[in-house]
């Protein structure tokens, strides 16, 4: 009988958590109030200065000048352009990578997630800086086959695509973590391993398994990392900065070393453009992702 | 020839043997279950049917033709999953028309099969629903219906039952059951619940480390156990090592009591050692005077379990269950009293060892 009376004492402990004191009302958890408050000024705070600071750009009045003056620069919608554009490329990249990788993982090499994994979170631990310096020293040279003597046309770094590839490659690296462990998380959610089962025993390849069942299902994971790896490239400037390419993170970088009201105004505007990237994707997710039974 | 036929199959995974020899004849329309606790290697062979995993050794052959390498998605068999795996993107139509949309089928074919299949579950009305919005029974038959849309040779069932409670598990499996008669499809179930394997199979294979202890009908299966493991596993079962005393007359001996057995002892001597098994119903108390499988008994304890009253008692130093109908005006023996018990010749089992 140890279950229903264990069943009993979680129900009792339960109540008894949620009754309110004798006085009736419920005790004002203090601390958290402190922390939650304290935790919002700090996030808060330098994003409404910036704010406010950028409608300050016409002496003693409260405009939008410095937002029209960084608009109309045509730097910076090309290099906003070009930014949107590597990150596109990249999120179809990494998209490409990965999910295969992850399936697999997933379906047939469940003992090498560990590693994969551990491989994911480099880019945490080694910064930019060190990858955009192995990148150059690797890729300024003619590229060579291993343990052979065999090198294929110029080096990478001396072409414009060249550069291209090595920076698409480089934000790729950059967005592994987040991209590999949204994806990751998402194929555990809909257990892609039964999933692609019950297709295969219905008579789907595995172009249809891929195409139908499993990227549909995989669509909040997709969009979350997707957005993730385009606030990273969006905003990047390291990679951009040694590789010598126009993006959009060394223009905003080159702005705030000559203009104080524009990078303000083009700061507060990206945050903007994040949070209502965030907000299509809860519209497009709102009640996706359920697999259990209603009971 | 027998409609699947699975011959001398083995499946090992690395060092660990899960499936050995495994050799089993499943006749066009029949029910067979595969039944055996956690890591016996019943879903293994199961999945070997359906394709997912290659058999080491062995082949494995459905209305005459050898599919042991055949890809999944070639053999014509339905599969339903003990975590239903529908398609969560995709309505209850979609789910149950998705084999035949894969297939190529004329849209009208579809939407006509698609519309019976719902009638065949009772669920007419929930065509246009997701996953999310069923309740697991639900979701367990819409997977049952998708299964036999495209009308598989042959369907596999994987515990599909066991993330359910349990009153929609009887009701879903008298469901499977009436509706694998209706369709005549030739059906193997995978369980670890005797209960739900010996009410709705035609056969139980009885699997244990990876190989079949027995085969048989649910009759046979529960009530002449030929194993230990089987006799331990399938219900309740008290099992004794007792005593050949007279391999003629079939004579046993329990901690004195002689014991007359129906069973055959060829091959046993006197002296022998052997393991017997006795069903806690085939033994009573003494109403009228008998000479023949008397023991006097010791009253341990007594459980009430609804319809039945379990007894526990003691023979000298072997403890026996005895199982009697509850009834309200049924007299109890007091624990500590003394009593004595028999049964008849036939309920004297002799496992093999």
């Amino acid at each position: 009988m140890n279950l229903p009376f264990g069943w009993l004492q979680f129900a009792q402990n339960r109540f008894k958590r949620q009754q309110k004191p004798p006085d009736g009302r419920r005790k004002t958890p203090f601390w958290s109030w402190v922390w939650f408050i304290g935790g919002t000024l700090y996030l808060a705070l330098p994003l409404l200065a910036t704010f406010s600071f950028s409608l300050q750009m016409k002496r003693d009045t409260i405009s939008l000048q410095a937002y029209k003056s960084a608009f109309a620069d045509p730097a910076f919608i090309n290099s906003f352009l070009f930014s949107i554009g590597l990150a596109t490329v990249t999120i179809i990249a990494s998209i490409a990578l990965i999910v295969p990788t992850a399936y697999w993982i997933r379906l047939r090499l469940p003992q090498a997630r560990r590693t994969v994994e551990f491989i994911t979170l480099l880019p945490f631990v080694i910064p930019a800086i060190i990858l955009v310096f192995g990148l150059i020293r690797i890729y300024s040279q003619p590229l060579s086959i291993p343990f052979t003597s065999l090198s294929m046309g110029q080096s990478l770094t001396n072409s414009k695509y060249g550069t291209l590839i090595l920076i698409v490659a480089g934000y790729m690296v950059l967005g592994l973590p987040y991209m590999y462990r949204s994806i990751d998380t998402g194929m555990r959610t809909v257990d892609v391993r039964t999933l692609t089962e019950a297709a295969q025993s219905l008579g789907a390849n595995w172009y249809t398994i891929m195409t139908r069942v499993i990227l549909p299902n995989l669509r909040t994971a997709l969009l979350s990392g997707a957005l993730l790896t385009f606030a990273i490239v969006v905003g990047e400037v390291v990679l951009a900065s040694y590789l010598g390419v126009a993006a959009f993170g060394p223009y905003l970088f080159l702005l705030g070393q000559h203009r104080a009201f524009e990078p303000a105004a083009l700061t507060f505007a990206t945050f903007l453009l994040t949070w209502i990237a965030m907000g299509i994707i809860q519209l497009v997710t709102g009640g996706q992702g359920q697999t259990t039974g209603a009971h | 020839m027998a409609y699947l036929k699975i011959s001398n199959v083995s499946k090992q995974f690395g060092e660990n043997a899960v499936v050995q020899d495994f050799n089993l004849d499943v006749e066009k329309g029949e029910f067979v279950s595969f039944l055996g606790p956690s890591g016996c290697g019943k879903t293994t062979t199961l999945r070997m049917v359906a394709g997912f995993e290659r058999p080491t050794e062995g082949q494995i052959i459905i209305n005459d033709k050898e599919v042991t390498n055949v890809p999944p998605n070639q053999r014509k068999v339905g599969m339903v999953f003990q975590a239903y795996a529908l398609f969560p993107n995709m309505t209850v139509n979609d789910n149950i028309g998705f084999g035949m949309k894969i297939a190529r089928k004329p849209a009208d074919e579809i939407k006509n099969r698609v519309e019976e299949m719902l009638k065949l579950i009772n669920m007419e009305k929930y065509g246009t629903r997701y996953p999310y919005q069923l309740s697991g029974g639900q979701q367990q038959r819409v997977a049952l219906a998708r299964a036999l849309a495209l009308s598989p040779q042959v369907l596999l069932l994987d515990e599909p039952l066991s993330a359910l409670d349990a009153k929609i598990r009887v009701s879903l499996r008298s469901e499977i059951r009436a509706i694998q008669q209706r369709l005549g499809i030739t059906t193997v179930y995978v369980t670890h619940d005797q209960e739900e394997a010996l009410s709705i199979s035609d056969r139980i294979a009885v699997m244990y480390q990876g190989k079949i202890e027995q085969v048989g009908t649910p009759f046979e299966i529960y009530n002449f156990p030929q194993t230990a493991f089987v006799a331990k596993f399938v219900g309740t079962l008290n099992t004794i090592s007792a005593e050949v005393v007279d391999v003629n007359n079939r004579i046993l001996k329990i901690d004195g009591f002689q014991l007359e057995t129906a069973e055959n002892l060829d091959g046993r001597a006197n002296g022998d050692k052997v393991t017997i098994a006795i069903r806690p119903e085939r033994l009573n108390f003494i109403a009228q005077e008998r000479k023949a499988n008397v023991m006097d008994t010791r009253i341990e304890n007594i459980s009430f379990l609804g319809s039945v009253v379990r007894i526990q008692v003691s023979v000298g130093s072997n403890r026996f269950y005895m199982d009697t109908f509850n009834n309200p005006f049924l007299e109890l023996p007091k624990i500590g009293s003394t009593d004595q018990m028999t049964c008849s010749r036939e309920a004297v089992l002799v496992l093999k060892d």
